[in-house]
């Protein structure tokens, strides 16, 4: 078991309207994971965020990073991170130089390396154009730049892919993935989309009106979906079916059976069971619900 | 990390900005006006101006200066040093980078004193090219033969620096608390001319008054050019230290950030 590099314990928040932003939340981002950090919108994910780049004071409950407490250790550990939070924050009336020149120094960055990331995000032809006429895209990946900058081995990323078109949308993610793998950079990333989180983290955890609903592998999202899908079977007699299939619980359903989820061996030996005994099927369709619609139905309740 | 990487980032992100262009202009505007009255309106002006040509120039520069021009630029400068911050929508990264925030605080505090400081002393040196433009463009002129008065203009500038520090260390904590650059302008703008109507009225406690104290260190060295601080310079100390402090653990307790 890898260490945890993050691990926020209880954390609960309420803003002064008296609405719990967050409730008891335990969030767990091991080391050299790309971790998915998915919920609706206003569900909690930034507030999260801030509060674990102390951008927000801690009501209740512990963050701990690189297995330090961090109110106490802030200065140390913000050393080790690069975070992007909400819109681009970039100086408008500066270059793509002179930005990351405003950070170099406060992260004790070496000159050589301003070259470096700006090659790294494909922005090293932007010479003495200001980043207010940069695109969305060019200013969310100088973001990503500065953020670098420093070698951090923890990424904190909030909606990378915010207003990006798609390519931009393909460019970040590899990125991401590159970093991870390459440099093996630990990151937390924020998204309300399922689809992209699916293609690039290792690890999810969904968060839903300041609840984590779910946490753990991509591989345990998965099972944990399958197991929420079913059988879904149409045949010529139902009732005969239902009654042929007693022992695995059917359920009738708008003029088709649905059976609880079930393994390939155990799909292919209720089909033979039903045409052996002389039941036409005519629909035999196991109901993966895939992440979309799992992810639709743990926020919808 | 040092305070002094914080102070470069800080006046790196100054760089082609408005506040930078203030100053430039807040410094450029009285001397460049007087070399256009000196120049075109020598036959008027010249006469009187034979003896101590340097102190009447430069008292005549300050007297335009202080009431409004002055606190007006400290109101401005004190303004758009933050609002690099807000309008940039950058508060969150600087409060995310690995800097203390008195490193914050203090660093962004002493890029305006830099801007001030920048200010006065452009505006002093352009008064001077003024003088040589006028003793140059008109034989009437007598500049050149009057030595320049080193130690009062000195005394002129630090003590009209002095008075501007209550001014200078309020603004900037209300330039701090908010994000619409028109509160805090607005605010230093109702409380100047408050206070200059208060100075008109000889109000008896005027010296606590913070956006006079430029009025009171004119009238003060009109009389003598001394180094000798007047009561109401004493104050402005006070003050800076007091706003600057409020202000400081303001930032320091507020429980978001950026």
């Amino acid at each position: 078991m890898s260490a945890t590099i993050i691990q926020t314990s209880n954390l609960s928040h309420i803003f002064s309207k008296g609405v719990k932003t967050l409730d008891n939340i335990n969030l767990q981002v091991p080391q050299g994971s790309i971790y998915g950090f998915l919920g609706p919108n206003g569900a909690g994910k930034t507030t999260t965020l801030r509060l674990i780049l102390g951008l927000l004071k801690v009501q209740s409950g512990n963050i701990q990073i690189f297995g330090e407490d961090f109110a106490p250790n802030r200065i140390s550990i913000l050393k080790r991170i690069g975070s992007l939070i909400e819109q681009p924050s970039l100086y408008g009336h500066l270059t793509a130089k002179e930005n990351l020149e405003v950070y170099r120094r406060l992260y004790g960055a070496s000159p050589s390396r301003i070259q470096e990331v700006l090659q790294l995000v494909d922005l090293h032809n932007t010479g003495s154009k200001k980043a207010k006429q940069f695109s969305l895209g060019m200013k969310q990946r100088l973001s990503i730049a500065v953020a670098l900058l420093h070698h951090p081995p923890l990424l904190i990323l909030d909606e990378p892919t915010n207003g990006l078109d798609p390519n931009g949308i393909i460019e970040m993610r590899e990125l991401v993935k590159r970093l991870n793998r390459e440099a093996g950079v630990t990151v937390l990333v924020s998204s309300h989309i399922l689809a992209e989180v699916e293609k690039m983290a290792t690890h999810v955890g969904i968060i839903h009106k300041g609840s984590l609903l779910f946490q753990g592998s991509l591989q345990d999202l998965q099972s944990a979906k399958n197991k929420s899908g079913g059988l879904q079977i149409k045949t010529a007699n139902n009732s005969a079916a239902a009654q042929l299939l007693q022992s695995f619980k059917p359920q009738q359903q708008n003029g088709s059976l649905i059976l609880p989820f079930q393994t390939d061996e155990a799909i292919a030996h209720i089909n033979k069971l039903l045409v052996q005994s002389g039941v036409d099927v005519y629909l035999l369709q196991p109901q993966s619900a895939d992440l979309e619609q799992s992810f639709l139905q743990i926020t919808a309740q | 990390m040092s305070f002094s990487i914080a102070l470069q980032s800080e006046l790196l992100k100054t760089r082609r900005t408005a506040s930078f262009w203030l100053s430039i202009a807040g410094a450029a505007l009285i001397p460049l006006i007087f070399s256009l009255v000196y120049v075109f309106n020598a036959k008027e002006v010249a006469p009187g101006m034979e003896i101590r040509a340097w102190e009447q120039h430069f008292l005549r520069g300050w007297q335009s200066l202080s009431a409004f021009l002055l606190p007006m630029y400290i109101i401005l400068i004190c303004a758009l040093i933050p609002q690099i911050e807000f309008k940039n929508n950058t508060w969150k990264q600087v409060f995310a980078s690995p800097q203390s925030t008195a490193q914050i605080y203090f660093s962004k505090l002493l890029t305006v004193h830099l801007m001030i400081l920048l200010c006065y002393l452009l505006f002093t040196l352009l008064m001077l090219a003024s003088g040589a433009i006028a003793d140059l463009s008109s034989s009437k002129f007598r500049f050149f033969e009057n030595p320049i008065p080193w130690k009062s203009m000195l005394a002129l500038n630090l003590r009209t620096y002095l008075s501007v520090l209550g001014i200078a260390s309020l603004q900037y904590w209300l330039s701090l608390r908010f994000k619409n650059f028109v509160a805090p302008v607005g605010i230093g703008l109702a409380l100047l001319i408050a206070s200059l109507i208060a100075f008109g009225f000889k109000w008896k406690y005027i010296d606590a008054l913070p956006y006079a104290h430029p009025m009171l260190t004119l009238e003060s060295i009109m009389k003598r050019q001394t180094f000798t601080l007047a009561t109401h310079e004493w104050w402005a100390i006070g003050f800076f230290v007091l706003f600057t402090l409020a202000g400081f653990f303001d930032l320091l307790w507020r429980k978001e950030k950026g």
